[in-house]
């Protein structure tokens, strides 16, 4: 499970991870933050139309989130696969916690979900991820930047504060939710080979490598 | 079945971790004291309770207990008194209204996740239409609240405190009606409206009952019982549904008209209305 602002390098650095699991043959399943059809076009209407709120907009994604646990996640995990998430709850506690909703009711809302066995979490300087985002990105969208908080009328500048508050959200996370703290600044290599060996040291991952009639 | 615990208790059930100092950073707008006056638990974000000046009241009842009847009757006698009166319902939010009959028509959802998009589908109706409606002095009259959906929820095995919490920051109403009736009533009452009993008003996701009119019994009898304890913890006002329409419909005016400040008046429907008056 990989945690991390935009633009800190959390994707790239899972895909990768997931590319040499997958090239290794073990039994996989990739997952990504607000990916289900279920909720694709209630999240659209909302923004499209800027109908949602701290809470609706914590609540769509939960019950995105939900979905993809009990349809996915939550099977896997019984039926022995390792389970890669690109972001996970850790996501809505930073975000949806700048944007003001009560941590209580958060941490509440979220009770269902399986506590990952490691927690990657990326850490670059805000200057840098803010860069990477603003470089690759023509117009940042009204949400994104977080414009709903009414920080500043400025898309860049908002967005800029919004990614502050964020990750303030993720560095009280740190020592209450283990996660394994990684210097996003580093070496894409490098940092793949940190990863790598993380997983190889906490995982057993000869629980998921092919079944024998499976190889055959 | 044991009343298992209040919507504040659920500040007990400790989440895994807790961060006192953020607790502090963001303190709600009004004291926890005067919070749970007007919420069930937390305040709702951004939103100051203080600028009230309408007045919720709930009707909750079974599907058939005649909730819709008494609301169509309200809303005319409040109008013909001169307060502006908005209503509200399950599924109505143009956020997620329509996705939820569509998952309902498919039958393509897990009950949490239906479970949240209720929850999505109530607060985006509270933020956007009662709240609003409520700041400008507004009678809103809701068909079904927080009750119904805990409850439904409940029976299907989520858990109870997972649900108070998640509905701790609705406000509280100022008024709840609960029109109880059996469910042998209400079968007999919702097939006379459509000739046909629906999917979900008869759990039949629940595997309760191969035969319909039993699955509907046993569904709404669960139901009942969850209402049963709410009606204790939340002060609902109970009124049997069985009894004649004009009966039910002059208890609710009496209790309305006490809590408006205004007098008890008579009232009969007028000639659109004249066919619920049975």
């Amino acid at each position: 499970m990989v945690e991390g602002t935009d633009g800190s390098g959390k994707s790239t650095q899972l895909y990768l991870l997931k590319r040499w699991l997958e090239i290794g043959g073990y039994r996989l399943h990739f997952t990504e933050w607000n990916s289900s059809p279920l909720v694709k076009s209630a999240t659209r209407r909302g923004k499209q139309r800027r109908l949602l709120t701290p809470s609706t907009f914590s609540l769509l994604h939960a019950a995105d989130f939900a979905d993809r646990c009990e349809r996915q996640i939550m099977p896997l995990l019984q039926g022995d696969y390792l389970v890669l998430a690109d972001r996970y709850i850790y996501t809505a506690f930073a975000r949806d916690g700048a944007r003001g909703c009560p941590e209580k009711w958060l941490r509440n809302l979220y009770r269902f979900a399986p506590v990952p066995d490691i927690t990657f979490y990326f850490r670059a300087p805000l200057d840098v991820a803010v860069q990477r985002i603003l470089s690759g990105r023509p117009k940042l969208k009204y949400y994104e930047a977080g414009m709903d908080l009414g920080l500043s009328y400025d898309r860049p500048e908002s967005f800029r504060l919004f990614q502050a508050r964020i990750m303030d959200g993720y560095d009280k996370l740190v020592e209450s939710d283990n996660f394994v703290v990684l210097d996003g600044t580093l070496p894409v290599n490098k940092l793949q080979r940190q990863m790598r060996e993380i997983v190889a040291s906490k995982i057993d991952l000869k629980r998921f490598a092919p079944r024998a009639a499976e190889a055959e | 079945m044991p009343d298992q615990q209040k919507f504040q208790e659920k500040e007990k059930t400790t989440a895994p971790v807790e961060h006192p100092e953020q607790v502090q950073e963001r303190l709600p707008i009004v004291s926890d004291d005067e919070s749970s006056k007007h919420f069930f638990g937390e305040p709702l974000v951004g939103f100051d309770p203080h600028e009230i000046t309408g007045t919720l009241i709930v009707i909750e009842g079974m599907d058939g207990s005649g909730r819709s009847t008494q609301i169509s009757l309200l809303q005319e006698w409040l109008e013909s008194e001169g307060f502006a009166v908005q209503t509200s319902g399950l599924r109505r939010s143009t956020l997620v209204g329509r996705d939820i009959d569509e998952l309902l028509a498919k039958n393509a959802v897990t009950r949490l996740t239906l479970a949240l998009m209720y929850c999505t589908d109530f607060f985006d109706q509270l933020e956007h239409r009662i709240v609003p409606a409520l700041k400008s002095g507004t009678i809103v009259l809701a068909d079904r609240y927080i009750f119904t959906l805990i409850a439904r929820s409940v029976v299907r095995g989520i858990n109870r405190d997972y649900l108070s919490g998640l509905y701790a920051m609705a406000l509280r109403p100022h008024l709840t009606f609960w029109l109880n009736v059996r469910p042998e009533t209400a079968f007999g009452r919702e097939f006379r409206k459509a000739q046909a009993i629906s999917y979900w008003e008869a759990g039949r996701d629940m595997s309760l009952s191969h035969d319909l009119y039993w699955s509907f019994v046993r569904y709404q009898t669960m139901i009942k019982r969850e209402f049963e304890a709410f009606a204790k913890r939340h002060d609902f006002l109970e009124l049997d549904g069985e009894a004649p329409v004009s009966t039910v419909n002059k208890l609710l005016r009496q209790r309305i008209a006490e809590q408006l400040g205004i007098r008890a008046t008579k009232y009969t429907p007028s000639s659109a209305l004249a066919h619920l008056w049975r």
